[in-house]
């Protein structure tokens, strides 16, 4: 585990700035946090297989006991970074960006299923969603009680889907909770 | 260590001393060994002062390219290749705070700027489009009125052709009813 680079923390934040706008701060310093303890500081880590991880820095130098071969995780995994150079979002990191989401889409009972088994996101099943959302902007995809269940990229902005039909495609996938189960034997393995 | 040496040897001939005695004394008794080694204590300042003096001509420095930093002959280096001088070699990793803090500022201005200019280009598409809209109803409008003028004129056409007969005919009243008896006569109904 190391620290990031500063290209490699640039890459991250504008990845997750995508999401969350500038609350990103609340990662970095979270409000509860108290500066005179370092133990509340939440740092980010990369760790095997290129991935990142976001946790307390207590718990980053305790994971230092463990030899690297045997440390499969450590807090939250956000992503992973590719061979590009890029950096690609899991799923789990979705308990950190939905609670600072900049956009939301909320979407009707009807239309939970399709997204949860990979699909897009048509306007039919949309029930709300945030105002004045450009396109291909990253949105964070809630349920009508507010459970988040995955983010996606919208396909038009909202004015624009306004018009759209009801089988049109207004936000595209990116990862879902399905994930969980459908990516079971490769989303934790790091051989 | 060398230069005593040489001095031993040139200095023994001027004693008249022979050159075996003085290459022996070492292995000899200490008696003679302390002779030996007391003689040759006073001159080698002079020797050295004499030999410091006679090459006055200082030995030029010889630069290496490496030195000069100049480019090596018939080779191509690659920019990104080699690294500008004075740089740390290695990673430079962001840990503190204040770091991830600048980074995430020019970040966070950089997607703004982003937004924002995609929220400005959608409104102004927006816009256009409205205005291409209210046109091409406008458009339709009058199209519409024209075909309906049109219209108009071919009926009133209509209506007049029996009135121009009926000018060419002399017996204008009789006509008249004799027509209108004609149709009220001709009229059939299907339904």
């Amino acid at each position: 585990m190391r620290a990031l680079t500063e290209t490699e923390t640039q890459t991250l934040f504008s990845k997750l700035a995508n999401y969350m706008g500038p609350s990103i701060k609340n990662l970095i310093a979270p409000a509860d946090s108290n500066p005179s303890t370092d133990q509340t500081r939440m740092i980010f880590r990369l760790g095997n297989q290129d991935r990142v991880y976001y946790c307390s820095e207590y718990l980053a130098n305790l994971s230092t006991c463990v030899a690297r071969e045997n440390l499969l995780s450590v807090g939250t995994c956000l992503g992973k970074f590719t061979k590009t150079g890029k950096f690609r979002l899991h799923i789990t990191s979705l308990n950190v960006i939905a609670p600072h989401a900049r956009y939301k889409l909320w979407v009707k009972q009807n239309g939970v299923m399709p997204f949860l088994y990979g699909g897009n996101i048509v306007k039919a099943h949309v029930g709300r969603w945030s105002e004045d959302c450009p396109e291909h902007q990253g949105v964070v995809v809630l349920g009508m009680d507010d459970t988040p269940l995955g983010f996606g990229v919208t396909a038009r902005s909202t004015a624009e889907a306004r018009r759209l039909e009801p089988t049109g495609i207004v936000c595209f996938r990116q990862a879902d909770v399905g994930e969980y189960l459908r990516e079971e034997d490769t989303l934790f393995t790091t051989t | 260590m060398a230069p005593t040496r040489t001095v031993k040897s040139k200095s023994f001939p001027k004693d008249g001393k022979s050159p075996k005695g003085s290459g022996k004394p070492r292995a000899l008794g200490a008696n003679t060994k302390s002779k030996v080694s007391k003689k040759p204590k006073a001159p080698p300042p002079k020797q050295q002062k004499t030999k410091s003096a006679a090459p006055v001509k200082k030995k030029k420095r010889v630069y290496t390219e490496k030195e000069l930093g100049l480019l090596k002959l018939n080779m191509v280096t690659p920019v990104g290749v080699e690294l500008p001088k004075g740089k740390r070699k290695g990673k430079v990793f962001v840990d503190d705070q204040e770091s991830m803090m600048t980074i995430l500022a020019i970040v966070t201005a950089d997607k703004e700027g982003q937004i924002e200019s995609k929220m400005m280009k959608s409104r102004q598409m927006e816009d256009i489009r409205e205005a291409r809209r209210k046109e091409a109803e406008a458009r339709h409008e009058q199209r519409k009125s024209k075909m309906e003028e049109t219209k108009d004129s071919m009926r009133k056409k209509r209506k007049r052709k029996p009135n121009v007969r009926v000018d060419t005919d002399p017996l204008e009243s009789s006509s008249k009813s004799s027509k209108g008896a004609k149709a009220s006569g001709k009229r059939v109904s299907f339904a």
